[in-house]
């Protein structure tokens, strides 16, 4: 047997000291390690931790290298739950009720989420700018156009990165449909028309637990009238743009992104007729005109809060020889060829499209025991009408998004913020999308059709 | 008072007999087309395609079902000649009583295949060439126009 090593007395209590510091300190290491550690870490603080700033933050703890160090919220619920969730995951964040006191007493802060109501969005925006922080905003941008148009000057004049939330236009599928289908295939012809649609079914108003209640004279400090407000504050004009921007915006951005234009005209209906405690409009109905570059598409949108019926939520474009269904669920996404196009196999051979294994369009399921059928080129259902054309047949993107669908568009910043990319939706891009929406309510008001002009979206 | 009941008119040998061939045909080319269909893939014929349509049906049965992997194959195998054999006799006539028994039993023991994995409607289908191969049993004594009679 070898001899054991001698240790000293002194030895003995310099080792101890040093595991004792090493057990003391493994929990740290452990928490740097989860985080990612290292010089590409990032400081990140959140304002705002409802219902959305919980989304993000959930879609953020996924993403490596990212240390939440602060979150804020005037609703102690509400901050004392994203303190928690972000330590459960080891991240030590302080809490904050004030933003300013944030900005000010958080020291190496990258970077900072704004995930409070819409009238929020200018001013702790432009205040996370000005003390040196990039930003990601919740969209719609702000529910005035100065509003939107002060963070896009800030951002220019701080030279920090703004994103908007449009989390689409970093989604995978989108990014595909957008660049390969559209732009590179043209695989839709010349696009005529275009659809988008949000129906959703009757919702409760949000409550809250009796004895969490904000203080009047702080929600009074915050611009909030009272509990309800703050808490449904969707609902409300001061607060925000109403369903066409809380729903809408995120398609609507979407209609300009894949039509690569902005509207020249909308004109909308729309109005309170279901919810008797709301102010904002329940239903909204608005068609666009926009000028594209191969010609004219007129759009239509509509949001529903009273009925999930019609499909849910997608985003439609009608080209002469195909259509593209568009929708972050992907259950609601698919690709139609019309008879007259030419033929799409071509595609598949470039992985460009696919023929659907499951759902519309797929061969019927085969039992294991059965024989695989040919599939039978051109077969028609009943035609009851001289008039209708031939049925398309469906076709499937070979692209799903296998992350939270925010995750995409916050990595995108943070990967924007270390250098390595640019936004896909930054202030400029939300302050258009802000002005196409918007303008939806005006002329549900004016009940008539509204122009755009060019300079409305320049910021 | 007498009887005023119409006498029934019975029908004639020669309907029994155009009844049974219309049934014998119907059945003959129904068993020898469905056992041609099982040497088809993509269009084209073989035995090759033959051996991998029959595994791919004994796998599928044997893996939703309690039947044990050799005696799915050995049946999926035999299927297809034997459906090729017996729709050929009963098509040319060739010792029609017994080819019928036998294309009943063949049915029977494939639809205890689809019995074992619950496939229901296949079930339903193969009820029905049973019953018309029991109503030709019934029928086979007025078989004509056979190659090789009873």
């Amino acid at each position: 047997m070898p001899p054991l090593p001698s240790l000293s007395r002194r030895d003995f209590l310099a080792t101890g000291a040093k595991l004792g510091a090493a057990i003391i300190a493994a929990p740290y290491i452990a928490r740097a390690a989860a985080s990612g550690g290292g010089g590409d870490t990032l400081n990140v603080a959140l304002i705002g931790c409802g219902e959305e700033g919980r989304v993000l933050l959930n879609a953020a703890l996924k993403i490596p290298n990212i240390r939440f160090v602060a979150v804020c919220d005037i609703w102690t619920y509400n901050r004392r739950f994203g303190e928690r969730l972000l330590k459960k995951f080891g991240h030590d964040a302080k809490p904050y009720e004030d933003y300013r006191e944030m900005l000010s007493a958080t020291a190496d802060l990258d970077a900072v989420i704004v995930a409070t109501p819409d009238f929020m969005h200018a001013e702790h925006t432009n205040a996370a700018l000005k003390a040196g922080k990039h930003v990601y905003c919740e969209k719609l941008m702000s529910n005035t156009v100065d509003g939107a148009r002060s963070m896009v000057a800030t951002a220019r004049e701080t030279g920090k990165l703004l994103q908007i939330g449009h989390q689409r236009r970093s989604n995978p599928r989108y990014i595909f449909a957008h660049d390969r289908l559209l732009g590179e295939a043209h695989i839709l012809g010349r696009v005529t028309a275009a659809s988008g649609q949000w129906n959703r079914a009757v919702t409760e108003d949000l409550g809250y637990p009796a004895n969490q209640a904000v203080p009047e004279d702080v929600l009074h400090r915050y611009g909030y009238a009272n509990m309800h407000e703050f808490r449904n504050w969707r609902w409300f004009k001061r607060y925000s743009g109403g369903v066409i921007s809380d729903l809408g915006a995120h398609q609507i951005d979407i209609l300009n992104w894949m039509l690569g234009a902005n509207p020249a005209s909308v004109m909308a209906g729309g109005g309170r007729d279901y919810y008797t405690n709301h102010e904002w409009y329940d239903n909204v109905t608005a068609i666009y005109e926009y000028p594209t570059a191969t010609g004219t598409v007129r759009a239509t949108y509509q949001v529903e809060t009273t009925t999930s019926a019609g499909g849910g939520y997608h985003e439609y474009f009608m080209g002469d020889e195909g259509a593209l269904k568009m929708s972050e669920n992907p259950k609601y996404t698919k690709l139609y060829r019309e008879a007259r196009a030419p033929e799409w196999d071509g595609w598949i051979a470039k992985g460009l499209i696919e023929r659907p294994g499951t759902g519309e369009g797929a061969l019927p399921p085969v039992k294991p025991w059965e024989k695989q059928r040919p599939r039978l080129p051109g077969a028609r259902s009943s035609t009851v009408d001289v008039r209708e054309t031939a049925e398309l047949s469906a076709w499937d993107i070979p692209v799903v998004l296998d992350k939270a669908i925010h995750q995409p568009h916050l990595e995108n910043f943070f990967d924007a913020v270390r250098g390595k990319g640019r936004l896909n939706a930054p202030g400029e891009v939300g302050f258009a999308t802000a002005v196409t929406v918007l303008r939806v309510n005006e002329a549900v008001a004016a009940r008539k059709m509204l122009e755009f002009t060019p300079a409305d979206f320049t910021a | 008072m007498s009887d005023s009941t119409n006498p029934t008119q019975e029908p004639s040998r020669c309907e029994y007999t155009a009844a049974f061939i219309i049934l014998r045909l119907f059945l003959g080319l129904r068993s020898f087309l469905e056992g041609l269909q099982k040497f088809e893939s993509n269009g084209t014929y073989s035995f090759k395609n033959y051996y991998a349509n029959m595994g791919h049906m004994a796998q599928g049965i044997t893996g939703a079902s309690f039947l044990p992997l050799w005696a799915t194959r050995s049946f999926a195998h035999a299927l297809g000649y034997l459906l090729l054999l017996l729709g050929a006799a009963l098509i040319l006539g060739v010792k029609t009583r017994a080819t019928l028994v036998l294309t009943g039993l063949l049915y029977v023991a494939l639809s205890f295949g689809l019995m074992a994995v619950e496939e229901n409607e296949g079930v339903a289908w193969l009820a029905i060439y049973v019953s018309m191969i029991a109503g030709a049993l019934a029928l086979v004594r007025y078989n004509r126009f056979a190659l090789w009679r009873d």
